[in-house]
Formats: structure tokens, C-alpha cells, sequence
């Protein structure tokens, strides 16, 4: 701009001109730098190196017993979408963290820096790319936690995978009674006998009525993945259909005083023929 | 003097007679006679009690129960009473009852003008002795809870057999947990809101100098009942208490119940005191776009705390009603309900996280540009990020509640809004990382804090984004995960930030360096054993260890030695922080008044800050983050965009 040659003003201009780099060509000037070429790269590695976090959370969920329910399968596969979708995001911010220790320079010494960073309020860009794919993130999370939500609360009811064996089986009642520091199990079905082992028949839906004698405890069934509290002066439901052999762990998830660390006891997962056998033993009569 | 003061005297306002001599018995009070007058009156309240209340022959009947419990009740309110007027709590306003004002000399004195150091001893006004009040008592707290934590982790670090008795190791992580809740709470807005707010926003104390000194002696009052739990049986049902365990629990509990209800009111006037200083007592100039970041964060920690901590006070009144009046709030044998409790309790229970974690969050922010000197980045969207969270924080209680059975389908809504939450705590971690992108860091010890917490913030959110799902919670709720989920936030976040800004504030607060060599030795070997401690008990967690047991399966043994050894370790990194502060404190290099070069108004007042910290109160002209050079790629870009922006 020179006096000699004023600039004229347009007052129909709809839009103010500008000689501002078309927004690919930003793009491209942005990804030719040094930093942001380095900081995608550091961005891939760490990636590489949480991804396999993902098998590690199954491996480690496993160490005490594969899923034994449909609910767990549905469980651990929650948490191994949930750790791959989050890598990226966590990956980028990490890489971020990582480069900037040194990677712009930095400053020691016991003065303050007299050398100042780029001055850089914000950027509209960044911004708004970041809320977009947290959001996205987020929304995805919950759309899949809804989902997984509705799929076990129907597995917990009773109704059993399309991939399983269809069964018209009746549900197998059990109530479940904490006290201070036993588990109490009922199958008013069967006879009402009660035994402070679980045993039940594989592939059959079980369903739990839960309360407690005195104070607020929480059965959990470890393997199988399901767990509600167990409230005096109320009845928690939930169910689950074991569909592997073998015994797991039930213990108390929720401090119930002196003894709550032993509040433990294990489910038997059996055939039905061998729950049938156990049930004529304990003396209760076969109903199903 | 601003214009509003000039009004007034021109109207001839009517002033409250000041008659009278400066003095009288405000003088002579202090935390000696408060400690006396408050012990004597505890005293004599239990003695006089147990005659009317315990009909001492029939200690095994339920009606003695409850007299006892009421007795106990009388004794604890007694003590906090009498303390508070022993220590001349009420002196000034029954004054004012009276008649007369304080006079100006009493006000000065009050402020604890030419007392040395003795004024920290007593119901001191001045905001600074208020914050180094604070500070000395959450590291007093932070002390207590990590020695608890050993005992707890020596417990589980010795797999083969029972260290302690059950019920003390309940008691430990009970009193553990508590502790650690109050001490986090306080200890950002404590020390820094208290004594580094005020000068920030130029101003000459807090908006109520008399309610800052109330909030910290009410705190101060409330720990003794907490403490003497140990000694009445213990306090053996874990920090959240939950009914009806509580209600079988030894006389002990009632001292955590006065505890919460005293420190409620603590939280509430220190709350309605930082929020009405942050937005009436604000320089000239400074308009809330010049605002620092860290009075946002206060004021956005307060807002939380003022709103939801009644919640956790009322969940406690009740409770103590059930004890010594008979009530059944919670006693589901008389028609009560459990979940009236859970719900009350984590109402305040979930955005106390947030009131822990956004003040340190927001001091490391204000002090990130320093050390960068940088602008803060995005400092809209850092405010968003804080509203966001004060927000969505007050409807995402019952993710805590998934597993209870209270209902089922509330399940639905609240992991929505639980993962929702997730977005403005998103921004918060976009404006650190906007503001280190391009910095050069000056690696001093309140920078590295920054990459701790950042790191120690992603560990905690990915893991917290799992357990706010429903169905991963169904095996989670209840294990070592979550134990392990918090203490990245409580203490990854909240803990490590508040260090960072100790190491910050530490040479306006003292006017001495913190040494640089042995402040940043115990943090990082607290933070790297804190890696240890925590990583390893996500494992025990995945692999279903239930929390607060103190014997468990072989199969989770590894992990729980590793996490010991971590505690240990975090132990060592801590004590060797804390000798760092002492002898820093005791004789440091003198720090000058601005030894990191801030640009914000507490480093542009001399060390030791003055009584009434500025000689002329400072007119603000620009923002707080005036940092940084023109960026040079951006410089390329105005120069081609000139002629279209002139014309």
C-alpha cells in the first residue's frame, strides 16, 4: 500500500478480499513442518505401544477365569472397544506432552527466560477439531454403553443370545441372603433347600433375588459379571446364564464390617444332570 | 480509595458508634484459650451429661445406647463451640450486638498488624496468615493420611498373614480416606485461595477478613473429634460410611459426624468468601476478560462446594439424628431407607472430585504460561471447560450408585451424563496442551508438575471414561479399579497439581526459594512410585480383587507387592518433599518479589507482602497473560493479509 495508490473501498463487496493461502494449501504448509511431522509420528508409536494394552485389560480380567456368561464376554469386549476408540485421542495428547518437553527447546537456569514463545491466543482450527472428535468420542462411547446396557439388562432377564442354544428352560429362582460375613443361597423351586455353595446347571438362566439380614453388602459373582447390592428391608434382582463349566469366585464388594474380606464363597457351574443329582442330595425335588 | 468510598462520605452516611477504647478481651484470645476453654467445656458437659443422660446400671439396653450417643454428640458440639468462643470468634460481632464497632486499631489488631509470629495463633483476619494457616494444616492432614496409607499398604503388602486386627485396619482406610478428602479439599483454595487470591485480584483482604478466619478455626475445631475416633473404637466403615453399617458402628462414628458437620460450615464461609472476593474486590481494570484463570477455578471449585456440600452435611445430620434421637432415616427395620443415604452422600460425593481437582488444575494453568511465557491458550474455552464441569458435575452422582439396585434404569441418564462430562474436561486438557504447543518449557519444578498431572489426568480420564459405563462398571464397581481410577484424579491430579503450586507460590508465601534439587528429588520419586503403586492396582482390580479387604486370593499377590513397594516409595519422595519445604522455609535463598518473572498481580507487590499487600491499590490495563513474540508463521500470513485489512 502506497499514498500513491490509496486503496478504494468497495462498499458492495460482499465478503473482505484477502490473499489469505487457500485453506489446502494451509494444510500442506502445516504438515511440511518439522514439529508436526514429528509429533504424527510420535503419535503412531505411542499408539502402537497402548494398542496392545487392549489384549492385556482381557489378559488380566482372565487371569482368575475366562468369561463364564454372555454378559461377561459382553463386558470385557466394552472394555477392549472402549480402550481401542480412546487410544488415539490418548496417543495424540501424550505425543503432545512428550514433544514439548524438548522438542520446541527449552529454557534452564535459575532467571527467568528473557527468550518469549510464539504468542498464540488461540487457534479456531484446533479448537474446533478437538471438540469435534471429543464429542464424537463421547457420543460414540455412550451410544455403545447404552446399547451394551439394554443387551445385558436382557441377558440378565433371562433371555439368552441368538448364537446359544435356544432353551424354553424356566429360569432357576435362587435367593441370595447376605449377613455379616456369609453368603446364604435358596432355591425355593427345588424344595427350598439352602446351602452357602452355589451349584447350578449349565446354560440355564438363573435368576437372583438378593437381600441382606443386616447391613448394605454386594454379591458379586466374579466370573459371570454380574453384581448388585444386597440391601436389608429390600430385594435387588439381577440374573445371568453361566455357559461354562467350572467353579468361580463370589465375593463382597462392599464393606460390610469386621470380616468383609472373607466374605467369599464360589459358584460350581455343573451339568444338569449332575445339579439334578446334587439337588436329590441335598434333599430338595426336582422340578424342571 | 475507589469512587463508591468518595460517595459515601459526601452523603454522611450514618457510621455505628465507635465509642470506647481500643482493646478488651479481644486482646487476650487466642488458641490457648480457645483449646481451654473448649477441653473445660467438654469436660464439664460430659460430666454434667452422664448423670442426666446414662442411666449408667443398664449400659447393654438400647436406651443407654442412644444417652451415650447423645452425650458423646453434647461433648464434641461443646468443644467446637466453646473453642470458637475461646479463641474470640464471636468477640467482634457481639460487639456489634452490643453497640459498638471495632475500632480502627482493633481491626489492625485483629489483622494481626506488628504481632510476629505469634499471629498465627490466634483468630488472625489477614488473609495471608489465613492461607499459611491452611497450608500448615493440609500438610499436617496430607502427613497423617500418608502414614495411614503405609499402614494400609503394609497390610496388603504382607499377603501371608494379618498385620492388624480387622477392625483397626477398617479403621485405617476409613480415617485414611476422610482425611485425605478434606486435606484435598482444602488444599488448593486453602493456602492459595486464601493468600494469593486476594493480591492476584488486587485487593486488600479477603471481602469477610472475620469469615476467612472463622472458615479455617471451624476446620481447625473439627479435626480433633475426627481424630479422637481412634481412640473411641475407630471409624471402621470407610470414608463414605454407608448406612446401616454406620449405625452398628462404635460410639467413635459420632466424632466423624460432628467432623463433616462442622467442616461443612467451614467450606460454606470459606466458599461465600472467595466467591463475593473474586467478584466485588477486583482492581480497577480488571474486567472478567482480565481475570486470572486460577480465580476462575476457585470460583468454580467454590460454586460446587457452596451448592453441594449441605448435601453431604444433611446426609450427616440425619445420620447423627438416627444416633441420638432415635430417628430411622436410614434404619430400613423402621421403614428408613439406604439409598436416602447414598444418594444424599454422593451428591456432594462426586463433585467433590471436581472441587479437588479444578483449583489445582487452574493453578497449574496460571502457572504453565509463566514458565512458558506464553499466552494462555483458549482462555474462552478454559472458562468453558469449567462451567462445563461445575455443571454437568452436579447430575452424574448416581454412577456411584449403578450397583446399589435403587434403580436400575436410572443407568440410562446418568452414564450420558456421566460420559458427557468428559467433553469440558476435554477442554481443560486442550488448553494445557494448546498452551505447551510451541513453548520452550523453563524446566523448573512447578513446570514438571504440569507433565505429571497431564499424564496422571489422561491415566485417570480413560480409566474413569470405563467406569462411567454401566455394564464395565458391573464388574468394576467395587474393586481395587477404582481405587486405583481415583487416586490418579485425587492424587495424580489433585495432589501433584497442589505441589506444583506450593513450588509456585512458595517464594511470595515465604519469601524464600523452595530448593529446586530436593523439592524436584521427592517428586518425581513420589510420582514414579505412585506410577508403581497405582498402575499395579488397576492390574489387581482387572483381576477382581474387591477394595477395602486386608486378606484376598494368592492370585492377586503380585500386584499388591508392587503397589506396597510404590507406596513406599511415594512415602520416601513425600518426606523428602516435606523436608525440602522446611528447610527452604527455615533458610532458603531469598526469592526477591518476582523470581519467575509473573506477570499477574501477586508478583508485582514486594515479599513479604505487606499488611494491606499494595502501598496504592494497582489499576489493571491489560490481561494477565501478555506473554510471547508474534508468532513468525503468522507474521508471514499479516503481511499478506495487510492491504485487505487496512482497506
Amino acid at each position: 500500500m502506497s499514498i500513491d495508490n490509496p486503496p478504494t473501498i468497495e462498499v458492495d463487496q460482499p465478503e473482505e478480499p484477502t490473499n489469505r493461502p487457500a485453506a489446502d494449501h494451509r494444510l500442506k504448509e502445516w504438515l511440511s513442518r518439522g514439529y508436526v511431522r514429528r509429533i504424527i509420528v510420535l503419535s503412531v508409536i505411542i499408539g502402537l505401544v497402548i494398542l496392545p494394552l487392549a489384549w492385556l485389560v482381557i489378559h488380566f480380567m482372565n487371569l482368575t477365569g475366562a468369561p463364564a456368561s454372555a454378559i461377561m464376554v459382553e463386558i470385557e469386549r466394552t472394555m477392549f472397544v472402549f480402550t481401542v476408540v480412546s487410544a488415539p485421542l490418548m496417543a495424540i495428547t501424550l505425543a503432545i506432552l512428550f514433544y514439548s518437553l524438548t522438542g520446541w527447546g527449552r529454557v534452564t537456569g535459575e532467571d527467568p527466560p528473557m527468550q518469549e514463545s510464539p504468542a498464540i491466543r488461540t487457534n479456531g482450527t484446533a479448537v474446533v477439531l478437538w471438540i469435534a472428535a471429543t464429542s464424537i468420542l463421547a457420543g460414540f462411547l455412550v451410544i455403545w454403553g447404552l446399547v451394551e446396557l439394554a443387551t445385558i439388562t436382557s441377558y440378565a432377564n433371562g433371555s439368552t443370545p441368538a448364537n446359544q442354544q435356544p432353551n424354553g428352560q424356566k429360569a432357576i429362582d435362587i435367593n441370595v441372603t447376605g449377613q455379616q460375613w456369609v453368603w446364604t443361597f435358596e432355591y425355593p423351586d427345588q424344595g427350598a433347600i439352602t446351602t452357602d455353595t452355589l451349584v447350578v446347571p449349565i446354560d440355564v438362566p438363573l435368576y437372583f433375588n438378593v437381600t441382606s439380614k443386616d447391613v448394605v453388602h454386594n454379591f458379586w459373582v466374579v466370573e459371570l459379571g454380574i453384581k448388585i447390592d444386597a440391601n436389608p428391608g429390600a430385594i435387588t434382582n439381577t440374573g445371568v446364564t453361566p455357559d461354562k463349566l467350572g467353579t468361580f469366585n463370589i465375593r463382597c464388594a462392599e464393606l460390610c464390617g469386621l470380616h468383609h474380606a472373607y466374605m467369599q464363597t464360589k459358584i460350581k457351574v455343573v451339568t444338569q444332570a449332575e445339579f439334578d443329582s446334587w439337588v436329590r442330595e441335598m434333599g430338595g425335588k426336582r422340578t424342571v | 480509595m475507589t469512587d463508591t468510598a468518595v460517595v459515601y462520605q459526601t452523603h454522611d452516611v450514618p457510621q455505628p458508634r465507635q465509642h470506647g477504647k481500643p482493646g478488651g478481651i479481644l486482646r487476650h484470645t487466642s488458641i490457648i484459650t480457645g483449646t481451654v476453654l473448649g477441653v473445660v467445656a467438654a469436660v464439664v458437659t460430659y460430666a454434667i451429661g452422664s448423670h442426666f443422660f446414662v442411666p449408667w446400671g443398664t449400659q447393654n439396653s438400647d436406651a443407654s445406647q442412644v444417652g451415650l450417643n447423645a452425650l458423646i454428640a453434647a461433648t464434641y458440639f461443646a468443644w467446637v463451640i466453646f473453642f470458637m468462643i475461646g479463641i474470640g470468634a464471636f468477640a467482634g460481632p457481639i460487639r456489634w450486638a452490643l453497640g459498638h464497632d471495632l475500632t480502627h486499631d482493633d481491626a489492625e489488631y485483629m489483622a494481626g498488624k506488628d504481632q510476629g509470629k505469634w499471629r498465627y495463633w490466634k483468630y488472625t483476619t489477614d488473609h495471608k496468615v489465613v492461607g499459611t494457616q491452611y497450608l500448615i494444616v493440609s500438610m499436617v492432614l496430607l502427613g497423617l493420611g500418608g502414614l495411614l496409607a503405609m499402614l494400609i499398604r503394609t497390610e496388603l503388602g504382607i499377603t501371608w498373614m494379618e498385620v492388624f486386627d480387622p477392625n483397626f485396619y477398617n479403621s485405617l482406610i476409613g480415617t485414611h480416606g476422610i482425611v485425605m478428602i478434606i486435606a484435598l479439599i482444602i488444599v488448593v483454595t486453602g493456602p492459595f485461595g486464601n493468600f494469593i487470591l486476594p493480591i492476584m485480584i488486587g485487593a486488600r483482604d479477603m471481602a469477610f477478613p472475620r469469615l476467612n478466619a472463622l472458615s479455617f478455626w471451624l476446620l481447625f475445631a473439627a479435626i480433633p473429634p475426627l481424630a479422637s475416633n481412634l481412640f473411641l473404637g475407630g471409624l471402621r466403615d470407610g470414608w463414605t460410611v454407608y448406612q446401616p453399617l454406620a449405625s452398628q458402628a462404635p460410639i467413635g462414628m459420632i466424632g466423624y459426624q460432628v467432623t463433616i458437620i462442622v467442616f461443612a460450615f467451614s467450606t460454606g464461609v470459606a466458599s461465600v468468601n472467595l466467591i463475593t472476593t473474586s467478584v466485588t474486590m477486583r482492581a480497577r481494570g480488571m474486567t472478567w476478560n482480565r481475570v486470572p484463570i486460577f480465580v476462575i477455578g476457585v470460583i468454580a471449585s467454590s460454586v460446587m462446594g457452596l451448592v453441594w456440600f449441605p448435601m453431604f452435611q444433611y446426609s450427616q445430620i440425619l445420620a447423627i439424628s438416627d444416633k441420638v434421637i432415635s430417628t430411622s432415616f436410614y434404619n430400613p427395620v423402621m421403614g428408613g431407607s439406604v439409598w436416602l443415604y447414598e444418594n444424599l452422600f454422593w451428591l456432594l460425593g462426586h463433585p467433590e472430585v471436581y472441587v479437588v481437582v479444578i483449583p489445582g488444575t487452574a493453578a497449574l494453568m496460571e502457572l504453565m504460561v509463566v514458565f512458558l511465557r506464553k499466552p494462555l491458550f483458549s482462555y474462552k474455552v478454559a472458562i468453558a471447560g469449567f462451567a462445563g464441569v461445575v455443571g454437568i458435575s452436579s447430575i452424574v452422582w448416581v454412577h456411584h450408585m449403578y450397583m446399589t439396585g435403587w434403580a436400575p434404569s436410572a443407568g440410562y441418564p446418568f452414564m450420558l451424563s456421566t460420559e458427557l462430562i468428559s467433553i469440558p474436561f476435554g477442554f481443560l486438557v486442550l488448553v494445557m496442551l494448546g498452551t505447551l504447543w510451541r513453548g520452550k518449557p523453563w524446566t523448573r519444578l512447578p513446570m514438571m508438575c504440569v507433565y505429571a498431572v497431564v499424564w496422571d489426568k489422561v491415566v485417570g480420564g480413560i480409566t474413569g471414561v470405563y467406569l462411567s459405563d454401566v455394564p464395565v462398571d458391573q464388574y468394576m464397581h467395587g474393586s481395587m479399579f477404582v481405587v486405583a481410577h481415583f487416586h490418579y484424579m485425587l492424587m495424580g491430579a489433585g495432589l501433584f497439581a497442589a505441589i506444583g503450586a506450593t513450588a509456585y507460590w512458595f517464594p511470595k508465601m515465604t519469601g524464600r526459594m523452595l530448593d529446586e534439587r530436593l523439592g524436584s528429588i521427592g517428586f518425581w520419586v513420589a510420582f514414579f512410585g505412585f506410577q508403581l503403586t497405582f498402575g499395579s492396582m488397576f492390574v489387581a482390580g482387572l483381576q477382581g480383587m474387591p477394595r477395602r479387604v486386608l486378606q484376598f486370593d494368592n492370585a492377586f499377590n503380585i500386584s499388591n507387592w508392587l503397589s506396597t513397594i510404590g507406596a513406599f516409595t511415594i512415602g520416601i519422595g513425600m518426606l523428602v518433599f516435606l523436608y525440602a519445604i522446611i528447610t527452604s522455609w527455615r533458610s532458603g535463598k531469598p526469592s526477591g518479589s518476582n523470581p519467575w518473572g509473573g506477570k499477574t498481580l501477586e508478583w508485582q507487590t514486594e515479599t513479604p507482602v505487606p499488611l494491606e499487600n499494595f502501598p496504592v491499590l494497582p489499576v489493571v490495563t491489560g490481561d494477565p497473560y501478555d506473554y510471547g513474540v508474534p508468532d513468525p508463521y503468522d507474521a508471514v500470513l499479516e503481511a499478506d493479509k495487510q492491504p485487505a485489512g487496512v482497506a
